[in-house]
């Protein structure tokens, strides 16, 4: 759907304002109107967490490419055909009995696009920017996970060029599912942190 | 520069897990001007520091009741002034025609949506760590204490901690220079690790690890 469509109810002065700028680039000719119709669609249908979660199914079966996921995470994901904006530098970390990460970033909004899309309104609201680096128990318990007290909570602030995905444990009973079964079980939530599968 | 967008540790904001918060938006016009503003970037037509940068200039009033895409049509608009591809008054006017009813323009450019796309995907990971780096994987390091004009990655919450290097990612240039179109080498950039509570002292939570990627310039040795 293009701006200027018919609306049913009165745009805000925000959409305006967003809709003005889009008209007045694509009436000169500066922007095209499919350009930014490509923008939208390669985000809400070519990238997304099936991306990152296909990368931890492999992990979970195959523990050759776990090994080069968390040492060459860049080249390890790109073996799948996943890189690009917002991936340049990928660190991938790893849950364990011992230790749980969670990934932020305070000062933007800053996330792992090619394995994960663009991220949830929740990851880019105020309250989980200031609070995950400080009370990161406090809020994972909103999301209903509560983890043990001996559990070394690691919150990757990403404040650099670096950017991050959490691989979590494979979850117990999954020995006899294929990697397409097993990637539907990782959710967006479990590889920023906020979940488990 | 320390606006209201460096936010760790605020107190105030509420919950986190609200209805609606699993979307990445909830209105078309939000990924169209996202999707415009990649393009004013990829096609030259803004001018002045990078949207990010741009957007930590607004007023901290301002960016606090700016929902997340007003910022960026805010940021997107400041950039388009800057380098002279708009001039001021014409948004308003091209509102004013839009709320009259006027049909929004369309222009097809295939060669712009390959470009755009090959973008997307085109790979730049930064230079590999330098072999002389000051710090190594268990040093203990402090950050400096400071209050930056400009864009700066150093947020307040850790100046002044001591924390310990968890790795040397790579080499990058200062981004609180180069923002600015300042000359500025590659430094190491490191993994810092903080013990909870060392940034917040005593907590109701049992101690954590909270991690940064913090450019040699921000440390000092302790």
């Amino acid at each position: 759907m293009s701006a200027g469509h018919h609306h049913e109810r009165p745009a805000s002065e925000a959409e305006l304002r967003a809709r003005a700028l889009e008209a007045l680039l694509v009436e000169r000719g500066l922007v095209s109107t499919d350009a930014i119709d490509a923008v939208v669609s390669y985000y809400e249908q070519d990238v997304g967490p099936q991306n990152g979660a296909r990368a931890v199914a492999r992990a979970w079966l195959d523990e050759a490419y776990r090994g080069r996921l968390l040492e060459r995470p860049g080249d390890a994901l790109a073996e799948l055909g996943f890189g690009g904006m917002e991936g340049h530098n990928m660190t991938v970390v790893a849950n364990t009995p011992a230790v749980h990460n969670v990934i932020v970033c305070t000062l933007c909004s800053c996330y792992p696009w090619p394995v994960l899309g663009l991220p949830p309104s929740w990851y880019k609201s105020e309250a989980y920017r200031a609070r995950v680096v400080a009370e990161p128990r406090a809020v994972l318990r909103e999301f209903g996970l509560e983890l043990a007290a001996d559990v070394d909570v690691r919150v990757w602030d990403s404040s650099a060029e670096v950017r991050y995905l959490v691989l979590p444990m494979r979850p117990p009973g999954t020995g006899e599912l294929a990697e397409e079964q097993l990637a539907a079980r990782v959710t967006r939530d479990c590889m920023i942190g906020t979940a488990v599968p | 520069m320390d606006g209201a967008h460096d936010m760790g540790g605020m107190h105030g904001f509420g919950p986190v897990a609200v209805p609606g918060g699993e979307l990445p938006y909830h209105e078309r016009w939000e990924p169209r001007i996202f999707a415009l503003h990649l393009l004013t970037g990829f096609e030259g037509l803004g001018a002045g520091p990078g949207g990010r940068q741009t957007r930590e200039e607004m007023d901290p009033a301002g960016y606090l009741a700016a929902s997340y895409y007003e910022r960026w049509t805010w940021s997107a608009e400041q950039r388009l002034l800057r380098k002279g591809t708009i001039a001021p008054g014409e948004v308003e006017a091209m509102m004013a025609r839009l709320a009259a009813g006027e049909a929004a323009p369309e222009h097809e450019d295939p060669a712009m949506s390959r470009r755009v796309v090959e973008r997307l995907q085109r790979r730049a990971p930064m230079d590999p760590p330098p072999a002389d780096a000051r710090f190594a994987a268990g040093d203990r390091v402090r950050v400096r204490r400071m209050r930056p004009q400009g864009h700066t990655r150093c947020p307040r919450y850790v100046r002044g901690a001591t924390g310990t290097v968890e790795r040397v990612h790579g080499a990058d240039r200062l981004p609180d220079l180069t923002t600015y179109g300042e000359p500025a080498r590659p430094e190491p950039v490191y993994s810092v690790a903080f013990a909870s509570p060392d940034l917040w002292g005593p907590s109701d939570e049992p101690p954590f690890t909270v991690l940064l990627d913090l450019w040699d310039s921000y440390l000092e040795p302790t």
